[in-house]
C-alpha cells in the first residue's frame, strides 16, 4: 500500500503529513516534526520513554501507530517548555539533580506535569505511582519524585 | 551588590577567602550540562542524524556455536529499500573488535560462538525495511558441540570454543600458609554461591552515526571511551587514527558495557556502511539487539572455605571465582582481577588462597559492568560471613566487628590499610541509624506468618583502575576573552555528574563560579587520549587533573593580577570571581577585568593538566602487594518483611554509609548511592538475563526486570563518611561503583535473618525464599 | 500455502468510521487483522510475529463502543472502553464490583491504561490479560457483531487457546456484558508478579462470591491459568465451597480441591509448584475478602 496522508494536531500546529502503514507515532514526531524529547527506550510499550499526551493523557507514541493519531491532540515536552508548571518541573529537576543521563527525564517530565496540573500537591504516593511504568536506571527514582513533589507544593 | 552594604559584601568575600580553594567543594550546586536534558533538547546520538542517513540492522547468529559454511545476502541485497549488506567480506581492515585480548570479529566469519555474535548488518532506507530484510540474509550453519556450563568449560575434554583452551585468565592470591590457617580454625566452613547475568540496560541503547568526509570519517556516538572507540574503527578501516573523528554525543546511561566492545561494534559497522553507502549510516541498537549482544554482567560460581576460631577470629580463606565469560574475553580479563582480589571481603585474614578464572563458554558474552567483579565478590564474600556468624551463634556484626579493616590492618593482598579507612566509622554509622541491635533482639522473637530480618554488609573497594592499567588524565582549560571557561577532555559525562564535579574542582582552585564554566564536548581530534572513562576514576584521577591544569593558569594569572592591582604575587586573592590584594580587600577588580588585561598583555590562557596516579605494585604470581592506591569502604544494612507462605518479600528499610574520603559535590554523591543501591536492588531481586541453551530468553524490559517506582524502598538513609584519601583531589575517592555491591549480600543476610535459611543463589526470587522456607 | 508479508510498509489499512461501515469492511476483508488501541497488537506486528497482509482499525468507533452501562440486570462494557475509562465509572465502584479496582491497579502501567481496552484485552486471549480471569469469575459474554447480525458466547467458551478466540472472520467484538449479581456479592482480584508493577503475571486469580452469616452462598473462581495455558474457572473448587461455612476448615478443603484441579507448567518466571503454592494462598486471601477482611 501506498503511504497515507495523516493530518496531525501536534503541540497546537496542525500538518498533514506523509506516513507508512508501519510507522509509529514516536518516529512522526521524532522525524517529521523533528521533536526529539520524545525517546525511544525499548520499542515495545515497557518503558515509558515515549510518552507524550494524546488529547491530555500520557500514552505511549511507540505503540501507536501513526495512521491511529489522526483527530487526536498530541503534546511533547516540546510543547509544554514554556508553560509555568512545565518550568518549574524542570527547575526542580535541576536542583534535585533528578537528570543523571536525562534519557528518561522528559517523559518523566511530562508525566510529573500531568499529574500536577491535575493535582497540585500531589504525594508522593501518587508520583510514584504515576512514573510506575516509566523506567529510570541512573537516580533509583528518589531524586526524580521528590523533584515532581516540590514543584507541585506551594512556594 | 544592591541588597548588601559594600562592607557586608567585603566580609563574606573574606569569609570566602579564608576558606581558600574549598570554596566549590563539598557543595551541593548544581550541573553545568543539564539544562538541555530538562528541556528535551536534541543532545543524544539518534537526535543528531542528517535527514538522509541510513539505518543498520544485526543479523546475529543463530546457533551458539557452529560453523559458518556459508552466506549470502542477495536476496536482501534486493529488498526494497535495502542498500547493502555487510559482512566480514566487507572489512578492509582487521575484523576484530575487541578491548584486550583480539579474539572477537567484528563479524564472524569462520564460525559462531554465541547467539550474540554479528554475522552481518542490513543497511537500509528505513530501519523497518532493514529490520525485514534481515530475514533473508541466508547464512548455512553446521552446528558444534557447545559448552555453557563454565565449570564444564574447564574441563581438558570440553569443546574448545577458541583455539587455546577455554580458561582465559587465572589470577592468584596466595597469602600466609593456608593448611596451617586451616589447622588453626576450630571450624571449617564451606558454601557455593552463584550469581546470573544482569544486564546494564541503559536506558539508551548502544548508538553511533558515521559520516563519511572525503579522507575522513565523523563518528558520533553514545559511549565512555571516544579514544578507544577511535582505535577501534581504525583499526577495522585499516586507516590511520587521524582519519577518524569520534565525537561521543550526550550519552544516556551507561554502567559499563559502553566502555567496552559494543561501541567499538556499532561504530565500526556505522563506519563501514557509511563508507559503502557514501552516506550517513545510524547503528542504534534495538533493545532486543543490545540484550543479546552486548557485554553483561558476568554469571559467577563462588566456593568459599573459611577457617574461624571459636572467638569469630579469621584464620583462613580460601575461594574460588569462576565467571562464565560467555564467548569472549572482552575487559572481563580484567574483571576476574578486581574480583579475586576483593573476594575475601574486607577482613584482615592472616591466610588467603584464591584463584579467579575466567572461562569461556557458548553463552553471550560479559565483560565491564559498574561493580566490575565486586558485586558477585562481595555477595559471596558477605554471604559466607553470615553463614559463619550462624554456624558460631554468633551475631554477624559482632563477627565483623572482630575482623574487619580497620587503620592498621592488612587486606588479603597484604595491603597495610592507613588513617584513611573510614570502615569502621561506615559500620558504625549504619548500625546507629538503624537501630540494629534492638531490631535484631525485637526480630529474633518473631513467630507470625510475617517476619521481619535484619542484615548487614560492608565492601571495601580498590579506586580506579589500579591493576586494570595506567591511571592517567588530561584535562584541557582555556580562558575566552570574556571571562568564559573552557573545559575540555577525553573523559566524558554519561550521567553520574562526575564531569561537573571537574569542572568544581577546577572553579575551587581558580576561584570563579562554577558558572563560568562550560564543558566542550569530548572529540578525539580535540582532546588528549586520556585513558577510559571507568572504575569511577573521573574525580580520583582526573579532577588531579582538573587541579593540574587551574594551577597552571593561576600561576599564568597571578603575575598580570600583581601588575594591574598593584600587589605582590604572593598576596594576590581570585575568589568568587573577584580579585585583590590581600588586607586591600576593599579595592577589588573583576575576573573578566583580569582576563581582559591578560589577554592585551599577550598571556595565553590556555592549559594542559596531567595526572598519573602512583603505579601500583603486586606480585602477579601471589597477589601480594598493593593493587590499589586508596580505597573506598561502605557499609548497608537491609530490614525485609517475608511472607512466609509465599515467600513474598519486600525491603523495608535501607541504611547505608560510604567512606567517599570528600564529597565534592554530595548531592551527586547521594545521587550514585540511591542509583547504585537500585540498581543493586535490582541485581539482588529481580533482574536475570535467562540464557537457556545459549539464547537470551527475555531479551526485552517487558520480562527482564528492572525495578520500578513501585519496588523501591520507602526511602533510603545515606551517610557520608569523609576519610581523607592519598590520591585523589581534596582526599576525594570514588563513588560511582560500591553502591551497587552491598544490596544483595544486605538482603540476602536480611532474608536468612528472617528465615533462618541462607539463598546463595541471584537473584533472591520469591519463589526462592519459599522453596529455602519449605525445604 | 501463501507467503506471509514481509514488507510492513504494504499492509493496507482500513479506517472505518462507524460499526457499519466496520462489519461492512471487515466482511469483504475477512482476512484483516483487527486492531482497537493496538497497544498489545502493534509491538507484535513490528516485530514480525504476526504478518498481517491488511489491518482493520477500528479505534474510530470509540464514540460507538466505549460506553458503561446497565441495561435490565445486565452490566453492559462496549468494547473500545479504555482501562482508565472503566477506573472512572461509577457503576464499577459499587462494592461486588471491586474486583475491578483490582485488576486495574494492576493493569499494565498508567499510559498503557490510558489506550488498552477491555475487547483488546478479552481477544489477546492469553494468560497474561489479567481482565480474563475476572470476567470469566462474572460468567462474563462477548458480542460478537457482523453483517450477519449478531450472536453472543460465554467467554469460557470464546477463549479456546492461547492467542486462540472463538470469532468468525467477519465478526467484531461489540461489547462484554455479564449479570450484575446484586447485592450482598462482592469480588476480589489479585495478581503476583516478579516485580510490583508493570508485569507479566506469574499467577491471577479473580473471585466472585456472596458470603451470608458465615455461609458461601455463591461462588465463582477464575484464574491465569488452571489446566492449559489459557485462563479458566476452578469449577471443582468452586462446587466444593458452595454452600459450606467460610472457615479455616473450608478453606483447607477448598486448597486441596484446587491443588488437585490444577495442572500447572514451569517457565523462566516461575515454576508450576510455586505457581500453585500461590494459587492456593491467594485463594484464601481471596475468600477472605468476600466476607469483607483483608
Amino acid at each position: 500500500m501506498a503511504q497515507m496522508l495523516v493530518k496531525l494536531n501536534v503541540n497546537g500546529i496542525e500538518r498533514e503529513v506523509l506516513v507508512d502503514p508501519d510507522d509509529r507515532l514516536l518516529d512522526v514526531l521524532r522525524d517529521e516534526f523533528g521533536y526529539k524529547s520524545v525517546k525511544e527506550g525499548c520499542g515495545t510499550g515497557d518503558c515509558g520513554l515515549c510518552t507524550v499526551l494524546m488529547d491530555g493523557k500520557p500514552v505511549l507514541s511507540c505503540v501507536i501507530p501513526a495512521f491511529q493519531a489522526k483527530n487526536h491532540k498530541i503534546t511533547t515536552l516540546e510543547g509544554l517548555n514554556n508553560d509555568p508548571l512545565m518550568k518549574k518541573i524542570q527547575e526542580q529537576f535541576r536542583a534535585h539533580q533528578a537528570a543523571q543521563c536525562g534519557f528518561c527525564t522528559p517523559a518523566m517530565e511530562i508525566i510529573g506535569w500531568h499529574l500536577l496540573s491535575r493535582k497540585k500537591g500531589a504525594s508522593k504516593q501518587e508520583i510514584k505511582e504515576a512514573i510506575s511504568g516509566t523506567l529510570c536506571r541512573c537516580t533509583g527514582y528518589y531524586d526524580i519524585i521528590d523533584a515532581i513533589y516540590d514543584a507541585g507544593r506551594p512556594e | 551588590m544592591n541588597a548588601q552594604t559594600a562592607e557586608e559584601f567585603l566580609m563574606e568575600i573574606q569569609k570566602k577567602a579564608e576558606r581558600g580553594e574549598l570554596l566549590y567543594i563539598g557543595k551541593e550546586l548544581r550541573r553545568i550540562d543539564d539544562l538541555e536534558k530538562v528541556l528535551g533538547s536534541p543532545i543524544y546520538t539518534n537526535d543528531l542524524i542528517p535527514r538522509n542517513t541510513l539505518y543498520a540492522r544485526l543479523v546475529l547468529s543463530r546457533y551458539p556455536h557452529a560453523i559458518i559454511k556459508n552466506i549470502s545476502v542477495s536476496k536482501a541485497l534486493n529488498y526494497p529499500g535495502v542498500r547493502y549488506v555487510l559482512t566480514y567480506k566487507d572489512v578492509p581492515g582487521l575484523n576484530e573488535s575487541s578491548t584486550i585480548i583480539p579474539d572477537r570479529p567484528l563479524f564472524a566469519f569462520n564460525k559462531v560462538r554465541s547467539t550474540g555474535d554479528i554475522v552481518a548488518a542490513v543497511i537500509a532506507e528505513k530501519p523497518n525495511r532493514a529490520q525485514e530484510a534481515k530475514e533473508l540474509v541466508e547464512v548455512e550453519y553446521e552446528p558444534l558441540k557447545p559448552v555453557f556450563d563454565p565449570i564444564e568449560a574447564m574441563k581438558p575434554d570440553a569443546p574448545k570454543i577458541h583455539d587455546d583452551g577455554n580458561i582465559v585468565k587465572h589470577v592468584k592470591v596466595r597469602k600466609g600458609d593456608i593448611e596451617k590457617g586451616f589447622q588453626e580454625a576450630d571450624y571449617i566452613i564451606e558454601n557455593t554461591f552463584r550469581t546470573q547475568h544482569q544486564d546494564a540496560a541503559p536506558m539508551e541503547t548502544e548508538t553511533a552515526f558515521a559520516v563519511p568526509r572525503g579522507e575522513k570519517i565523523l563518528i558520533i556516538g553514545s559511549m565512555q571511551t571516544p579514544h578507544h572507540v577511535q582505535a577501534a574503527v581504525a583499526k577495522v578501516l585499516g586507516w590511520p587514527i587521524d582519519r577518524v573523528e569520534v565525537i561521543q554525543a550526550v550519552t544516556g546511561g551507561a554502567f559499563g558495557p559502553k566502555s567496552d566492545e559494543p561501541p567499538y561494534d556499532v561504530a565500526s559497522i556505522a563506519a563501514l556502511g557509511a563508507i559503502k553507502t557514501g552516506k550517513p549510516v545510524l547503528m542504534s541498537m534495538t533493545r532486543e539487539e543490545s540484550m543479546i549482544a552486548h557485554t553483561k554482567r558476568h554469571p559467577a560460581i563462588i566456593t568459599h572455605k573459611t577457617g574461624v576460631k571459636a572467638n569469630g577470629k579469621l584464620t583462613a580463606s580460601k575461594v574460588q571465582i569462576v565467571l562464565d565469560g560467555g564467548a569472549y574475553a572482552s575487559l572481563g580479563v580484567l574483571v576476574i582481577v578486581r574480583a579475586t582480589f576483593h573476594a575475601n571481603g574486607p577482613y584482615e585474614i592472616p591466610n588467603v588462597w584464591n584463584d579467579g578464572y575466567k572461562v569461556y563458554t557458548n553463552n553471550t558474552y560479559t565483560g565491564s559492568f559498574r561493580g566490575f567483579g565486586a558485586p558477585q565478590a562481595i555477595f559471596a564474600a558477605e554471604s559466607q560471613m553470615d553463614e559463619i556468624a550462624k554456624k558460631l551463634n554468633m551475631d554477624p556484626l559482632d563477627l565483623r566487628l572482630i575482623n574487619m579493616l580497620r587503620p592498621g590492618s592488612r587486606t588479603s593482598t597484604g595491603q597495610l590499610m592507613d588513617e584513611s579507612c573510614g570502615l569502621p566509622e561506615c559500620l558504625d554509622a549504619v548500625v546507629k541509624a538503624s537501630d540494629y541491635r534492638k531490631k535484631k533482639e525485637l526480630y529474633s522473637k518473631q513467630d507470625g506468618k510475617i517476619r521481619r530480618g535484619i542484615g548487614i554488609a560492608m565492601l571495601h573497594h580498590g579506586n580506579a583502575l589500579g591493576p586494570e592499567g595506567n591511571d592517567y588524565a588530561y584535562v584541557h582549560l582555556s580562558v575566552e576573552k570574556n571571562g568564559k571557561v573552557h573545559l575540555g577532555t577525553g573523559l566524558t559525562e554519561f550521567g553520574t555528574g562526575a564531569i561537573s564535579g571537574l569542572a568544581q574542582i577546577a572553579a575551587s582552585v581558580l576561584g570563579v563560579p562554577i558558572d563560568y564554566f562550560t564543558i566542550d564536548r569530548p572529540n578525539t581530534l580535540i582532546h588528549h587520549e586520556t585513558g577510559p572513562t571507568v572504575a569511577s576514576r573521573v574525580i580520583a584521577i582526573g579532577g588531579n587533573a582538573a587541579r593540574d591544569a587551574a594551577l597552571k593558569l593561576k600561576q599564568k594569572l597571578l603575575p598580570v593580577a600583581s601588575k594591574l592591582i598593584n600587589c605582590k604575587v604572593e598576596d594576590v586573592q581570585i575568589v568568587d570571581g573577584y580579585v585583590y590584594c590581600k588586607g586591600k580587600e576593599h579595592k577589588t577588580i573583576s575576573w573578566e577585568e583580569l582576563v581582559k588585561e591578560a589577554y592585551e598583555a599577550n598571556i595565553e590562557l590556555n592549559t594542559l593538566g596531567y595526572y598519573m596516579a602512583p603505579s601500583c605494585k603486586w606480585d602477579e604470581e601471589t597477589g601480594l602487594g598493593s593493587p590499589y592506591n586508596q580505597y573506598t569502604f561502605g557499609a548497608a544494612i537491609a530490614e525485609v518483611e517475608v511472607d512466609t507462605e509465599t515467600g513474598l518479600y519486600k525491603v523495608l528499610n535501607y541504611y547505608v554509609a560510604f567512606d567517599v574520603g570528600r564529597a565534592i559535590n554530595p548531592k551527586s554523591v547521594r545521587g550514585q548511592i540511591y542509583g547504585g543501591t537500585v540498581q543493586g536492588l535490582g541485581y539482588a531481586m529481580m533482574e536475570e538475563l535467562v540464557h537457556k541453551e545459549g539464547y537470551v530468553v527475555n531479551p526485552n524490559l517487558k520480562d527482564y526486570y528492572i525495578p520500578t517506582s513501585l519496588d523501591i524502598p520507602e526511602q533510603i538513609q545515606t551517610i557520608i563518611i569523609e576519610k581523607q584519601g592519598s590520591m585523589g583531589p581534596f582526599g576525594a575517592k570514588i563513588v560511582a561503583e560500591p553502591p551497587v555491591v552491598l544490596p544483595a549480600p544486605a538482603i540476602r543476610n536480611a532474608i536468612m535473618d528472617a528465615i533462618g535459611k541462607g539463598i546463595n543463589s541471584l537473584p533472591i526470587t520469591s519463589e526462592k525464599v519459599y522453596k529455602a522456607i519449605k525445604s | 500455502m501463501e507467503q506471509p508479508l514481509l514488507n510492513r510498509s504494504e499492509i493496507v489499512v482500513l479506517q472505518p468510521s462507524s460499526l457499519k461501515e466496520s462489519l461492512k469492511l471487515l466482511n469483504e476483508n475477512p482476512d484483516a487483522e483487527i486492531i482497537a488501541n493496538a497497544s498489545d497488537l502493534w509491538p507484535r506486528i513490528r516485530n514480525g510475529e504476526v504478518k498481517p497482509k491488511k489491518l482493520l482499525d477500528i479505534s474510530g468507533l470509540a464514540g460507538e463502543l466505549s460506553y458503561v452501562k446497565k441495561d435490565e440486570n445486565l452490566i453492559k462494557i462496549g468494547a473500545l472502553v479504555t482501562v482508565s475509562q472503566l477506573e472512572g465509572e461509577s457503576i464499577l465502584k459499587e462494592k461486588r464490583f471491586s474486583g475491578f479496582k483490582d485488576v486495574i491497579a494492576k493493569f499494565g502501567s498508567p499510559q498503557i491504561r490510558n489506550v488498552a481496552t477491555i475487547g483488546g484485552n478479552v481477544c489477546a486471549a492469553s494468560s497474561s490479560e489479567d481482565f480474563i480471569p475476572l470476567l470469566l469469575a462474572f460468567n462474563a459474554k462477548v458480542k460478537l457483531s457482523s453483517v450477519d447480525g449478531e450472536r453472543y458466547v460465554n467467554l469460557e467458551k470464546f477463549i479456546i487457546g492461547k492467542r486462540k478466540i472463538n470469532r468468525r472472520p467477519n465478526e467484531i467484538l461489540t461489547e462484554i456484558s455479564f449479570e450484575d449479581p446484586g447485592e450482598g456479592y462482592s469480588s476480589a482480584f489479585e495478581k503476583i508478579g516478579r516485580r510490583n508493577t508493570l508485569i507479566i503475571n506469574i499467577v491471577n486469580m479473580a473471585v466472585v462470591g456472596k458470603v451470608k452469616d458465615g455461609k458461601i452462598e455463591d461462588v465463582r473462581i477464575a484464574a491465569n491459568r488452571i489446566k492449559g495455558k489459557i485462563p479458566e474457572r476452578a469449577k471443582n473448587t468452586e462446587e466444593f465451597l458452595k454452600g459450606k461455612a467460610l472457615n479455616e476448615e473450608t478453606i483447607a478443603g477448598a486448597k486441596k480441591v484446587l491443588s488437585e484441579e490444577v495442572s500447572l507448567t514451569d517457565d523462566f518466571r516461575a515454576s508450576a509448584e510455586y505457581r500453585k503454592a500461590l494459587l492456593l494462598a491467594m485463594l484464601e486471601r481471596l475468600l477472605f475478602k468476600l466476607r469483607g477482611e483483608q
